[in-house]
């Protein structure tokens, strides 16, 4: 296992590499934003470029890059969207909004999943079952950012229960805090509930009118014994991995919510660096985010072998 | 004990999440920069912000793009140490007596406004608040007077930061200073003493002296900062004298202003000649603005199709075929103007002490330019500030890592922002909010000066009663809408779905636009027979060669009511009738505006062919037009019927008097909105109308295209490739003049590819007297380009005799003359066909009201200074929540 998981390691790094290779490459490659015609700034603007180097080689340009990297652990400096501002630092003071709107969304999000999931599958083809499918349907098939508008307009505009946007601030653990992320946090809710919740019903359905099930009942274990034992045990091989892919998703922002919310985090970042071609925050950010992916990629798979000891990463047999 | 692994996993999961968290939570306030790190200064502006702009090309918006009215504002927000904050009362309002905030909604926040060196409207914002210029604008009143104008209805400029106003000393300055080179004949307009405001202080009470102004100056022009605002001090009207020496100290020198043929007359090679790629509007090969007019590498120009005519261009072709000597730009100015040698390299540490600016005391400057400025314009540019604090902004200022180029942190965070204008930046958080408060340190609230007298009382109340202003990221207009209502936000900018209710609120304020949007038709004839061409397009049944035609284009500008247009898409706007908008002011000093006048007027007449003899006066007449006659339309579409036949563009095979072919007409859409829709909606209804019972009946059609994106849909157009959209211009708001280049410059023009406007000859008859030459009523004859040139102050050579029709040098009546004749011409084309002023409408909080009520186009309605609360934050609290929690407007 321990062979296993250096050999892909190793793989994330080159494939890490390969994937900064050529998005730095390709965005260097990208002609300056042109400015209106006779625009007075435009030979400030050559002039700026000209001194960040973005008339060099490409390839030196990149050697600079990652030298800057690893012997400073310099990302850069935004030039576009957060003139002169560090990039690094600027997009880790906008994680923990992000990551505490989807942590909670996610703390909310299994234990309902997960229940109303065994719940229907332990009522299985009952008017209850058909209820609950219907309405993860449902849930499913509308996009979050509804149910912002709704949970806005009802809770915030009618009943004032919540205040319309997240608070300003950095007491991100304050109790008022807390509140004004509620409707944020309850807008990604329902879509992850809705999945923890189909998903679970799905293979516990599969699970229990499975042979063995049969069997454990016939030893003598109730029903309840039989399930929470050994039908639940075997559906959290897939239900686990999908929450750990929950997890890696918290630091990813959702781009539709954080708008309507106003959530200070990062979940435009991406985005706007795009749209604003802020080369320095894109790569920092894609960097980021590859690193992620391809992280995320072998804890699942490693997860799968701790969950399930029948399934062993990495052996020949 | 399985069981137990599966726990521990999303237990250290948690954690681990947790721990990531609150490392990123860190940084203590409101500020995104760690405190620890440099503190830092403030700003001024370089004054930029107030100048007139390039005119850029809009497209016509589904609404007003802004979600509060003028200066305005919303919810409540950041520094929740500072401010009552809703999210304690889980959505209710509450507020301290005797606190006045004005809380605006942005859909985007400030996130760098260093005054040297912002590039967006958006981070200037803070600007507006935190800075003074050295002068001011103010209404005039009885305390402060205009002769001839009734209070409230003009504007008075007065020294702010300045203590007096500017005292012209070129002479002085010519002879103690010639390293300002000011010219030997030049006796006034070069040179400017500024006595300062000695009582001017920064927000923690540092005073602002004449070093301050040196040292920003320079810190301005620092060859190491490339600061974007250097331009705006060394281009256009107001240029420091000296100041692009020491800003490209060290560089290539690039000169223009001579033919390619001059050039290789000087011996110069054709190698050494650059071409500037803006004139194509791409890049050169290696990304710079220039390229070698010998070099030959090929370039994808983006606005042409791939396998069209010129999708690949070089620095070589476009000087061979066009600007070179032989092409068809030889001598036209443009050639001038675009090709460029490097004739030598500007001075290597070029002394700071030659920059036109330097001290006469302790609260005194003088300010050299490097052309003669005086009267409004100066007045104008003076009315920012380019100020910084100095240890802030030195702190502030690193390299960037192995490269020539520096950064700085000023102006991003409050540990890095230092007031000296009316209010004080005490919280910022990153895309989130900003909050300022009252800076007790302006001079202006304790100098007698800065007060009004009512128009509705009579009596004489301080400016800026607002205590603080919340600001805070509210990007969906709907959250506005709902913040608005429950009296958290200070204004809201209707979107089209409100218009019903609100219009014709008390609340609601019209706000004019500069921007007149018109249709544009394609008449690129070539190219829409190659679309024709195409394996896809069924020329049996659809056509598009139709449009191309004169008659047509004519019917269709009378097809539609204007006013009924705008209501029923948009009714913040109202109807177009003219290229240039109703709020283009020509005079500044009076505020005239150019749709005002006799001549704006006569060319309206002209082109809609209003009889004015039948109306008592030209004003009536003006005001008569409609742009609607649905019985010349039908006659019209039966002409370009007929025509269209004769030309082979539709057939009509059964002999039924009905085109076989259908109209389809694309319309360049940026994005297919409910905007376009509704347009489209509306267009199309109204063509059926019209047309019926002609050979177009049902047969001409509008069509969105696929979304283009920004500037795809302007491409689109140019190129020929879509047929035709709603869009106009913006900017250069006191300079109507400048627009002709918008309509006879090919660089600029949407239908250069069809329309020359060197081939429209346009004769006048002008007295040369308003040229300073001797009176003489004479008949000047020069095509449409030339006219534009001579009216932007260009010597025109015409029959043996030069022509120059600037500004300064023609009477401003003979310029209104040229500019109403060019409109007019360009009208005729119906390559342009004028549909919609420019407007919005917004709702303005029951907590405040304006001053005035009128809207002003300098001043506005006065902005934050001439707000007034009828409600302090605790009475509006209690104000709202007695109104059930939820506000009726």
């Amino acid at each position: 296992m321990v062979k296993y998981a250096l050999k892909r390691f190793a793989l994330m790094l080159m494939t890490l590499f390969i994937i900064t290779a050529i998005c730095f490459v390709l965005i260097r490659l990208l002609p300056p934003v042109q400015l209106p015609l006779g625009d007075p700034h435009t030979e400030v603007v050559e002039a700026r470029r000209e001194a960040l180097g973005y008339n060099r080689p490409i390839l030196v340009q990149f050697g600079l890059y990652l030298k800057a990297i690893f012997t400073r652990g310099d990302w850069g400096i935004s030039d576009k969207l957060y003139l002169g501002q560090d990039v690094l630092k600027l997009f880790i003071s906008k994680l923990p909004a992000t990551m505490l709107v989807n942590l909670y969304s996610i703390i909310f999000s299994i234990p309902i999943g997960i229940a109303l999931g065994v719940f229907a599958a332990l009522k299985k083809n009952t008017w209850i079952d058909h209820a609950i499918s219907t309405l993860t349907m449902v849930v499913i098939s509308v996009p979050s950012f509804v149910y912002a508008f709704l949970l806005q307009y009802f809770l915030s505009y009618k009943i004032s229960l919540f205040p319309f946007l997240m608070k300003g601030g950095t007491d991100y653990f304050s109790w008022s805090m807390f509140v004004s992320m509620l409707p944020a946090v309850m807008s990604l809710s329902f879509g992850s509930i809705a999945g923890f919740t189909r998903t679970t019903r799905a293979e516990l359905t599969e699970v229990l009118t499975s042979e063995f099930m049969l069997l454990a009942r016939t030893k003598g274990l109730t029903k309840r014994q039989a399930t929470v034992r050994h039908a639940f045990k075997n559906c959290m091989v897939v239900i686990v991995p999908a929450i750990f892919g929950s997890f890696v998703g918290i630091l990813g922002g959702s781009f539709i919510i954080e708008k309507i919310f106003s959530v200070p985090g990062v979940g435009s970042l991406y985005i706007n660096s795009i749209n604003g071609r802020d080369y320095p925050l894109f790569m920092m950010l894609t960097v980021f985010y590859t690193t992620i992916g391809l992280a995320s990629g072998i804890v699942v798979d490693i997860s799968y072998g701790f969950i399930d000891p029948r399934i062993r990463m990495g052996s020949k047999k | 004990m399985r069981k137990f692994a599966s726990k521990k996993v999303l237990a250290v999961s948690l954690a681990t999440a947790m721990a990531v968290s609150m490392v990123g939570c860190g940084d203590k306030g409101n500020s995104e920069q760690d405190p620890s790190s440099t503190p830092v200064p403030t700003q001024g502006t370089s004054g930029d912000d107030k100048k007139d702009a390039t005119p850029v090309p809009t497209q016509a918006p589904s609404t007003g793009d802004e979600t509060t009215p003028t200066n305005a504002p919303d919810e409540t927000t950041p520094g929740a140490e500072v401010t009552p904050d809703p999210v304690a009362d889980l959505g209710e309002l509450t507020g301290v007596a005797g606190n006045y905030t004005w809380k605006a909604a942005v859909g985007t926040l400030a996130s760098y406004w260093n005054p040297h060196d912002y590039q967006t409207e958006t981070d200037s914002y803070p600007l507006d608040y935190i800075m003074s210029g050295l002068y001011e604008f103010i209404y005039n009143d009885a305390l402060n007077p205009v002769e001839g104008k009734d209070p409230y209805m003009g504007y008075v400029i007065r020294p702010e930061m300045a203590a007096e106003m500017p005292v012209d000393v070129t002479e002085e300055v010519k002879t103690a200073h010639p390293e300002f080179g000011i010219p030997a004949s030049a006796t006034a307009g070069y040179a400017y003493r500024i006595a300062l405001n000695p009582n001017a202080r920064w927000e923690d009470g540092t005073p602002i002296n004449a070093d301050t102004y040196v040292y920003s100056m320079r810190a301005l022009l620092d060859p190491k900062m490339k600061n974007y605002r250097a331009s705006d001090y060394m281009d256009g009207n107001f240029a420091i004298a000296n100041a692009k020496n020491y800003y490209y100290q060290g560089t290539d020198i690039y000169t223009n202003g001579k033919t390619a043929q001059e050039w290789l007359d000087e011996g110069v090679s054709q190698a050494d000649i650059l071409v500037d790629m803006s004139f194509w509007g791409i890049s050169a090969a290696d990304g710079s603005q220039y390229g070698s007019a010998a070099d030959d590498t090929m370039i994808r120009d983006p606005a042409i199709p791939e396998g069209e005519d010129e999708d690949y261009v070089s620095a070589k072709y476009i000087y061979e075929t066009y600007l070179g000597p032989n092409g068809p730009y030889a001598g036209s100015g443009y050639d001038s103007q675009y090709l460029y040698v490097i004739t030598g390299t500007w001075d290597e540490n070029y002394p700071v002490e030659n920059v036109g600016i330097f001290k006469n005391g302790d609260y005194e400057i003088t300010i050299v330019l490097n052309k003669a400025l005086a009267g409004f314009n100066l007045l104008y540019s003076l009315s920012g500030n380019w100020i910084v604090y100095e240890p802030y902004y030195e702190a502030c200022k690193s390299k960037i890592g192995d490269t020539d180029a520096w950064s700085t942190t000023y102006c991003t965070s409050v540990e890095t922002t230092m007031s000296y204008g009316p209010y004080k930046m005490v919280a910022f958080q990153s895309d989130k909010s900003m909050r300022f408060e009252r800076n007790e340190n302006w001079y202006g609230y304790s100098d007698g000066k800065h007060v009004y007298q009512d128009p509705t009382d009579g009596q004489i109340y301080p400016m800026y009663q607002t205590t603080a202003i919340d600001t805070q990221v509210v990007a969906e207009a709907s959250t506005s809408k709902l913040m608005f209502l429950k009296g958290y936000l200070m204004g809201y900018g209707l979107q089209a779905d409100d218009f019903t209710e609100y219009r014709n609120s008390e609340y609601c304020y019209a706000t004019p636009r500069a921007s007149t949007y018109f249709f544009i038709f394609n008449g690129y004839l070539e190219v829409i027979k190659n679309r024709e061409a195409a394996e896809d397009f069924d020329k049996t049944k659809y056509d598009l060669e139709t449009l191309t035609l004169q008659s047509f284009r004519k019917a269709v500008a009378v097809t539609y009511d204007k006013e009924a247009l705008c209501t029923a898409i948009n009714p913040s706007r109202s109807g177009g009738y003219g290229l240039i908008g109703t709020t283009y002011i020509y005079d500044p000093e009076t505020g005239a505006r150019y749709r005002d006048t006799p001549q704006a007027k006569r060319a309206l007449c002209d082109f809609y062919s209003v009889d004015v003899s039948k109306f008592a006066s030209l004003d009536e007449a003006a005001a008569s037009i409609t742009g609607y006659d649905a019985v010349a339309a039908k006659a019209l579409y039966t002409q370009a019927f007929n025509e269209a036949l004769e030309k082979g563009y539709i057939t009509d095979a059964d002999n039924d008097g009905i085109s076989d072919q259908t109209l389809r007409i694309t319309y360049s859409a940026s994005v297919v909105d409910s905007f376009i829709t509704k347009t489209l909606d509306y267009l199309n209804e109204k063509m059926n109308e019209v047309t019926a019972g002609t050979p177009f009946e049902g047969k001409v059609v509008f069509e969105a295209s696929a979304p283009l994106g920004d500037p795809g849909w302007s491409d689109n157009i140019k190129a020929g490739l879509t047929d035709t959209v709603l869009s106009g211009w913006n900017g250069s708001l006191l300079n109507p003049f400048s627009l002709t280049e918008l309509y006879t410059d090919p660089l600029r023009q949407y239908d250069a590819k069809w329309f020359d406007s060197t081939g429209v000859s346009l004769e006048l008859e002008l007295n040369t007297a308003s040229i300073g030459a001797p009176a003489q009523v004479e008949k000047v004859t020069m095509n449409l380009q030339q006219w534009s040139k001579a009216l932007q102050g260009d010597t025109i050579q015409v029959g043996g005799k030069a022509y120059n029709f600037g500004e300064g040098i023609a009477d401003v009546d003979t310029r209104l003359e040229i500019l109403s004749q060019i409109e007019r011409a360009v009208l005729n084309t119906y390559d342009y066909i004028p549909m919609i002023q420019d407007g919005s409408m917004a709702l303005l909080s029951q907590q405040v009201y304006y001053v005035i009520e009128e809207y002003n186009p300098i001043l506005g309605r006065g902005g934050i200074a001439y707000t007034k609360y009828n409600y302090d934050d605790a009475e509006w609290a209690d104000y709202v929540k007695s109104q059930g929690g939820e506000l009726r407007y």
